[in-house]
């Protein structure tokens, strides 16, 4: 049996499309393959030097066994230089954001005003990237180690004080409510009611933070802030190879150690 | 919305309001103690005005009157007996109150009391969130003795328990209104609740009282009729 023209229609999933319709379509495709394009040729980007690239990095690896062990005791002092620099721009940013979040939270802030603002401060906070910070702070402090802290903590402040204010907002206001109609104060309600419905997220999201800071401390210690990302940079520069081999893997345990502690603390809070 | 409203609750009596959805109840009941601001009109507690209060006055005055609402209202990660403390927050200096462990002795044995009087004296360091729902409102009324309030406000305090746990809780209402002295006023959705433990039932419809009276004055076919047509 034969289908009639209409039943045909009406297997159709799609309504039919006007020209205009399938011009744009038609334009944002031909947009998005010119940027692509345009892309590829303002990166240098080429498949042949891919294959190249093959081969040298098979000779970087020959050259770069078997790893050099007299820069261990070096490399593992640099691992806890870098965790040190991760876990106190944390632990200052965690600090901050906490007293950023009563005036950040729109159901809890004492006043609209005080809201825009601390939600200004955080935004910028957030949005400036701790590689420009690291820039900032290198000239005004000197290039050190705590240069490094002072820019993490400052973009970690934006990132957790959103996150933290974010889960204010979410958090359910009944017990709130019940506190301030029994006569209790602002500061009484915060301690009471706000922070035991939400200290499991907020150290859910201080741990997780700690992870990523740890891998910023990373590369920005490689602009002389110190630590093993400082010394993976130096062996790389210096054509170094054995001795990168060797941080490289002091690398991989540091990684792997915070990302399980910070997995098995998240899993026991929450 | 509300309109004209005019009601007087006293001590030692337990007042139920009834209503259909949206005809007001919660309303009122929130405005008694200005979670919600009233356009207009007075609210009177315990003898100081409560429209226009601010601040330490409006603490001080809220302090009178105590809520227990339609979901239980405990912070869910403290013991119970720590929610029932929580009651006499708004007479504690905050350098007394900024933890638990500072509250003064005598909240602490208060705050056992209040507990022992809404019959759970065994569930003192149980967390909130592990109590059983009837238990849990009973914890939010032990918090409302604690915290010495004169008024007790409920907003459809059975809602969501079971026919027997629901019955325990009005028979206590209607102690602490009798026993204590205190001034019980609370919305309910159950007609005949109303009728077994009311000493006086408010019908309310389109934000208007339309009846106040004891049960015994009422008839069935006036509180049936609170919920027909439209009640907006």
């Amino acid at each position: 049996m034969i289908a009639s023209p209409s039943l045909a229609r009406a297997r159709s999933l799609r309504p039919n499309r006007t020209l205009r319709e399938r011009a744009t379509t038609l334009g944002i495709g031909a947009a998005v393959l010119g940027l692509l394009g345009w892309a590829w040729h303002d990166t240098g980007a080429s498949i042949p030097q891919l294959v190249d690239g093959i081969g040298n990095t098979y000779r970087l690896i020959v050259r770069a066994l078997p790893p050099n062990w007299s820069v261990l005791g070096n490399a593992v002092h640099g691992s806890i230089l870098t965790f040190d620099t991760a876990f106190l721009g944390t632990a200052a940013a965690l600090v901050f954001s906490l007293l950023l979040t009563p005036l950040a939270a729109r159901n809890i802030a004492p006043h609209r005003v005080v809201y825009e603002v601390a939600r200004v401060v955080i935004g910028v906070l957030r949005a400036v990237p701790e590689f420009v910070f690291a820039l900032i702070f290198l000239v005004a402090v000197g290039i050190s180690p705590y240069s490094i802290v002072l820019a993490i903590g400052a973009h970690t402040i934006g990132v957790l004080g959103k996150l933290f204010a974010e889960a204010v907002e979410d958090m359910d206001m009944g017990p709130v409510d019940a506190l301030r109609a029994s006569g209790a104060g602002r500061i009484q309600v915060f301690v009471h009611a706000i922070l035991p419905a939400i200290a499991a997220t907020f150290t859910g999201l201080a741990l997780y933070r700690l992870d990523t800071n740890v891998r910023s401390a990373l590369y920005l210690g490689a602009f002389g802030g110190g630590g093993l990302g400082f010394q993976l940079f130096n062996s790389m520069e210096l054509f170094q190879y054995k001795s990168a081999t060797t941080q490289l893997l002091v690398l991989l345990v540091l990684l792997l150690i915070v990302e399980r502690a910070s997995l098995l603390l998240r899993q026991r809070i929450l | 919305m509300l309109k004209g409203v005019d009601l007087d609750v006293w001590p030692g009596e337990l007042c139920v309001v009834l209503g259909a959805n949206g005809s007001g109840k919660s309303t009122m009941l929130r405005c008694a103690i200005r979670l919600i601001e009233p356009d207009e009109g007075s609210v009177e507690l315990c003898g100081r005005q409560l429209v226009g209060a601010r601040g330490r006055d409006l603490r001080e005055a809220r302090r009178k009157a105590a809520m227990v609402f339609q979901q239980v209202l405990l912070v869910r990660r403290r013991s119970a007996i720590e929610n029932v403390a929580y009651g006499a927050l708004g007479e504690l200096p905050l350098s007394r109150s900024i933890s638990s462990r500072l509250f003064p002795d005598e909240v602490a044995a208060r705050a056992h009391e209040s507990l022992a009087r809404v019959g759970l004296p065994d569930v003192a360091y149980k967390r909130a969130d592990q109590l059983s729902g009837g238990q849990a409102q009973r914890v939010a009324i032990a918090r409302a003795l604690c915290q010495r309030a004169e008024v007790v406000l409920a907003d459809e305090p059975v809602a969501s328990l079971d026919p027997r746990a629901a019955e325990d809780v009005l028979v206590l209402l209607g102690e602490i209104a009798r026993v204590e002295g205190l001034a019980v006023l609370t919305v309910l959705h159950q007609p005949d609740l109303a009728f077994s433990y009311a000493d006086r039932i408010v019908g309310i419809k389109s934000g208007e009282i339309v009846f106040d009276a004891p049960p015994t004055a009422l008839e069935r076919d006036q509180v049936n009729a609170l919920y027909d047509g439209e009640v907006r």
